[in-house]
């Protein structure tokens, strides 16, 4: 299946930067004008058609999470872009801000008149300096230029978008934590119910939508919902981008549409294996998803199909591993963020994620005990279904994933306190 | 109103409960660390996962709202595994040293790990460094090792003191809680703080190491403190009283009274016990050669009879003055009113100290008046003016002067006191007024007899006697009963529970004073409809 | 180095800065971030004195401050070097060679990650969180920028060619 250039068509093109040249040469902001001739009924219901789902990592259906939001709350209604974009190997969101930051505006336009939302947060990880900047100057021009303000594209409309810069926590990628940080709090995420499209922001209704997942939205005005959802397979509507690292000889970010095999984006797209390795694992949808060996990697990306396949699309990071990947220590590097990264509220989690890296250094020192294995195996399901938010899980998966399909590996640093695969790291070229 | 079902019982509650709500109201206990019904929920600890129906996973007893039809365990097998394996996370980075902890007894990582822990430790890793026990206050100790994070802490200085000392700053395992740089937790209510926090991280810095709470025993009483009446529990040791210096009152906490104090109680009320067990009068004493020396009782009365016989035989009842006290309960007010006023004519009476100001108060339960039973005293017509009754002892028209309790600081009132004929003081603490006196009835504190205070909104309240009265002093009604008969008065009651059935009775007719009012809940009554008794309060 | 000092005020441009940020927000304490990020750029670090000046500005309790900038690791505690470096140890990152790039940076820099140069020019640390450029493993950030696909040499190219 080919490349889509449907979001991707002008990363590295630095004219894309400009509001006119949007306009002029991508129909930039014809989506925005089709929308304000629709009502926001009939636009989410056009998002329902598309089958667009949350791009963040969840997969959740857009339209029908737009369908959530009170219709006569009395409170404002609010949209906050999630571009912490902190999921380990995701990276995509970081293109469409620096390269296509109109794309992301029209679509957050398009978005808070389907949802009624007169403010917009666009809340961007602290690390993104430049991306900020990027984008921050396309919003400085879009007010300029009259796409954003008190009379949106000269119409009855207001809209005031605002980025708000995190400061270097993972957990406010977390739908809710991302909330609490943007009311100027640590990042802890809240109790749920009640969900962000009933009681969100400030106490009121809000949107939280990723970038990718809002970039989308012009393209699907413009063209149809039924369009976008016929690119792509089942359930999974048009494209997505998708972001190849690891032992690949081209990592980069490939747009696909939603169905290809995972093979086909690794070997034909990210040109394959380094130095003619052979794969031993895949990460498929950040670090988080549950690590696949080679032969369950031979399926499609989409949603539906790596869940069957015993993982998941999440947030479209693909981490690839080839034969000399020691994956004792490759999963105490992701242990490590983990447990750096836990926000330390509630007690599974903060305890959980500890625990289970000082055993992984403990192994990885030679210091194993071979009931260390099972310790790790039972504790990371202890994980699971316990905790506030999903980092804990985001944590156990892999730790239970590793363990099952690479145990041997586990088992046998317990016993011989060293690797068993030959360490063999790249060195840099 | 829902009606669900929990381990197989019935029960029906208010629209909006949460589950842990209704197993309360079945009686049946969840364990919980960061719950707390005075606070927001926080639902982090995780310790509360019972089982629902349908659910794919546990739910937070806390925060789960109950719904029609519900069914509930909070026993199954996935229940008791979730609560074990919580308890091995919470307990991982926790230091074993229990035996070394004050809140051993009292540990409810103790209590639940007897009941739902592993027993066999897996965690080999090294445990946590974090800074142990340093004073972060006039009255606490924390030992951040110890935290288990529940967060009541510092939910209780956002929401309830509203001082925002405490924090949880950094995150992950390395989070703790502590002081916001510069502050101290010095707040009017600090001491809740050790109360709730459900390990031993936060201990009292009066309390450590002076006695194992097994030691301990507790009644209900009520904070003598101020016009509030805060219900609580004396924790007393009567049982290896050669620990802390032979203090037998060891701490006091706040018992939960929905209307008054809820689940807190202030420092200066906590705090303020010691007199109970210092400074005491432990015999009656009479002055011999200028100088207060030991009496037996029957010396002591027999001269305290004599003298206010002899003043009203010779110069009537005009020669004696009464000064009561708001400290007094209610039954001693009202057999002091028997024994003085009615008995023996004194018209010269009076409770309040004139030069008292009104202390520190705030809008929560503190209140400036610092007297428990001001306005008993008042509603039983005490009311009088002392600074004249002083007067008239100094001139010599009041011959004899009947002085409970007060302590009469003031240059004023010392020279008045100076100039006075006898002075009786009836009272259980050394004081300045009592420097003053030929003739000291030693008596007990509040600790150490029953009655009840009515506080400022007009409340009965009951406190019960922890202690017996310390040495030779007495219990002020016995005191009394015993001057009544050496005066010829015939009064006959046993003890303040007779006078507490006849004076209530008289008091609130409409009310049974075996109710459910006045003898449960902390011994309260609902205040008086207005009109019903007495004046309204003065409320600071 | 930013030299730690008694006292901070915001400058008063600093000070319209925050102003503009506090009118984005319903309420004023969401502004943290942001005046955050504009008083660690006038001051290098977040002291306890600037903790102070923030909460004034925001009218909260100095306490939610304290939580938030202990929260946050792009927040700085104590002073520290011109120039900032994050190497990424993350999976893309070791999978293509960051743990080589970390001893390189030791070496090169003479002093262990969180550490700051003797000559108070650079503070460095390897960290666990991946800064979102997997696709440049191995890579780091110094300062604003991202500098990708590293090695030892270029690692050194970088090093002269910025904070000269």
């Amino acid at each position: 299946m080919p490349l889509y250039t449907l979001i991707s068509k002008d990363f590295y093109n630095e004219d894309a930067r400009d509001a006119n040249w949007y306009k002029q040469n991508r129909q930039g902001f014809e989506g925005a004008e089709k929308a304000f001739e629709m009502s926001p009924e009939d636009i989410i219901s056009e998002v329902k058609t598309s089958n667009l789902r949350g791009l963040g990592g969840a997969g959740f259906p857009t339209g029908i999470k737009w369908g959530f939001v009170p219709k006569d709350s009395g409170k404002p209604i609010y949209l906050a872009v999630n571009a912490d974009e902190s999921e380990p190997g995701t990276f995509k969101d970081k293109y469409i801000m620096t390269w296509d930051p109109h794309r992301l505006i029209e679509g957050i336009i398009i978005t808070c008149w389907a949802i009624k939302a007169h403010v917009a947060y666009i809340y961007i990880r602290g690390e993104y300096v430049r991306p900020y900047e990027h984008l921050q100057r396309a919003i400085d021009q879009a007010y300029e230029e009259g796409i954003l303000g008190d009379k949106v594209m000269g119409r009855d409309f207001k809209l005031d978008v605002y980025i708000h810069r995190g400061a270097g926590a993972y957990i406010c990628g977390e739908e809710t934590g991302l909330l609490e940080s943007l009311e100027g709090k640590k990042g802890w995420p809240r109790l749920k119910p009640p969900f962000p499209a009933v009681v969100g922001a400030f106490g009121s209704p809000t949107v939280v939508n990723n970038v990718e997942t809002i970039a989308h939205v012009p393209e699907i005005i413009k063209q149809g919902g039924q369009w976008f959802a016929d690119l792509g397979c089942e359930k999974n509507g048009g494209t997505r981008l998708m972001c190849v690292s690891g032992h690949v000889n081209k990592p980069d970010v490939y747009e696909i549409q939603l169905g290809t095999p995972l093979y086909e984006l690794i070997y034909d797209h990210a040109g394959g294996i380094v130095d003619g390795k052979k794969m031993k694992a895949v990460i498929p949808g950040g670090s988080s998803a549950k690590v696949l060996t080679a032969e369950e990697a031979d399926c499609d990306c989409s949603i539906e199909a790596l869940q069957a396949a015993g993982s998941m699309l999440g947030s479209g990071g693909v981490m690839v591993m080839h034969e000399d990947t020691c994956m004792v220590k490759a999963l105490q590097v992701i242990t490590s963020f983990y447990a750096h990264e836990s926000c330390g509220q509630c007690t599974p989690c903060r305890e959980g994620t500890g625990w289970l890296l000082r055993t992984l250094n403990r192994l990885l020192r030679g210091d194993g005990h071979p009931s260390d294995v099972d310790t790790m195996l039972d504790l990371s399901g202890n994980m699971q279904g316990t905790s506030i938010c999903a980092l804990s899980e985001a944590a156990a998966w892999p730790v239970e994933s590793f363990i099952l399909k690479f145990r041997e590996e586990f088992d046998y640093i317990a016993r011989h306190g060293r690797s068993m695969v030959a360490e063999k790291q790249s060195v840099p070229a | 109103m829902p009606t669900l079902e929990i381990d197989g019982q019935e029960v029906q509650v208010e629209e909006g409960s949460t589950i842990i709500q209704a197993t309360e109201k079945l009686g049946i206990y969840v364990p919980r660390y960061c719950y707390h019904p005075g606070m927001s929920i926080a639902g982090s600890c995780r310790m509360c996962m019972v089982e629902v129906e349908n659910m794919p996973k546990l739910a937070i007893a806390c925060y789960t709202p109950v719904s029609d039809g519900m069914k509930v365990s909070t026993t199954s097998e996935k229940v008791l595994k979730g609560r074990r394996d919580m308890l091995e996370f919470l307990l991982h980075n926790h230091p074993l040293d229990c035996p070394v902890c004050d809140q051993s007894g009292e540990c409810d990582l103790q209590n639940f790990y007897m009941e739902h822990g592993r027993y066999q430790s897996r965690f080999v890793e090294n445990k946590f460094k974090k800074r142990k026990a340093f004073p972060i206050g006039p009255h606490v100790v924390l030992d951040q090792e110890r935290c288990i994070l529940c967060t009541r802490c510092t939910r209780f200085s956002d929401e309830v003191s509203k001082s925002h000392e405490l924090g949880v700053f950094n995150r992950g395992d390395r989070s703790v809680i502590d002081l916001n740089p510069g502050k101290t937790l010095d707040n009017p209510y600090s001491g809740n703080v050790i109360d709730i926090c459900p390990v031993g991280a936060l201990t009292e810095r009066e309390f450590r190491f002076q006695c194992r709470v097994w030691y301990l025993s507790t009644e209900e009483s009520v904070c003598p403190g101020c016009s509030r009446g805060c219900n609580i529990s004396i924790h007393y040791n009567q049982r290896r009283g050669y620990k802390a210096g032979g203090r037998r009152l060891q701490r006091l906490k706040p018992r939960f009274h929905p209307d008054i104090n809820t689940w807190w109680m202030c420092d200066e009320g906590r705090f303020g016990y010691g007199f109970a067990d210092q400074n005491r009068f432990e015999f009656p004493m009479l002055r011999l050669d200028g100088e207060l020396q030991y009496a037996e009782w029957d010396e002591a009365l027999d001269k305290a009879a004599d003298t206010l016989k002899q003043a009203v035989d010779e110069h009537g009842a005009g020669s004696i003055g009464v000064i009561a006290s708001p400290q007094l309960s209610n039954e001693e007010l009202y057999l002091a009113d028997k024994v003085f006023r009615q008995g023996l004519g004194v018209e010269n009476v009076g409770f309040e100290n004139p030069w008292q100001k009104d202390g520190f108060s705030d809008d929560f339960l503190i209140k400036g008046d610092k007297n428990p039973n001001t306005r008993g005293a008042r509603e039983m017509g005490w009311d009088g003016d002392i600074k004249a009754i002083l007067e008239k002892a100094a001139s010599g028209e009041i011959k004899v002067l009947y002085l409970f309790l007060h302590d009469f600081a003031e240059e004023e009132a010392q020279a008045l006191l100076d100039k006075a004929g006898t002075v009786i003081f009836h009272g259980s603490n050394q004081n300045h007024s009592s420097a003053k006196s030929d003739l000291v009835l030693a008596s007990a504190v509040w600790a150490e007899k029953d009655g009840t205070f009515t506080n400022f909104e007009g409340r009965v309240q009951r406190f019960k006697a922890a202690l017996q009265p310390l040495d030779e002093s007495r219990r002020d009604v016995d005191i009394l009963l015993d001057l009544a008969q050496r005066l010829g008065q015939q009064l006959v009651y046993n003890n303040a529970e007779d006078l507490f059935m006849e004076w209530f009775g008289m008091t609130y007719q409409d009310m049974n004073p075996q109710g459910e009012n006045i003898e449960n809940r902390g011994g309260s009554m609902p205040p008086p409809s207005s009109g019903s008794a007495g004046e309204q309060p003065s409320a600071n | 180095m930013s030299e730690a000092s008694e006292t901070f005020e915001f400058t008063s441009q600093n000070l319209e800065r925050c102003q503009d940020y506090l009118k984005r927000y319903p309420t004023k304490q969401a502004a943290m971030l942001p005046v955050l990020h504009v008083a660690q750029e006038q001051h290098g670090f977040i002291s306890k004195e600037v903790e102070t000046a923030v909460a004034e500005v925001l009218e909260v309790p100095e306490v939610e401050v304290h939580k938030v900038v202990t929260f946050y690791t792009l927040f700085h505690r104590h002073p520290v070097g011109r120039h900032q470096i994050r190497l990424c140890m993350n999976l893309a990152c070791w999978l293509r060679g960051s743990d080589c790039i970390k001893a390189h940076l030791e070496e090169k820099l003479g002093v262990a990650s969180g550490g700051t140069t003797s000559d108070g020019k650079i503070t460095w640390e390897a960290v666990s969180d991946c800064m979102g450029a997997c696709e440049d493993a191995p890579m780091m950030q110094l300062d604003k920028d991202y500098y990708d696909e590293l090695t030892p040499e270029k690692v050194d190219q970088i090093l002269e060619k910025e904070t000269a």
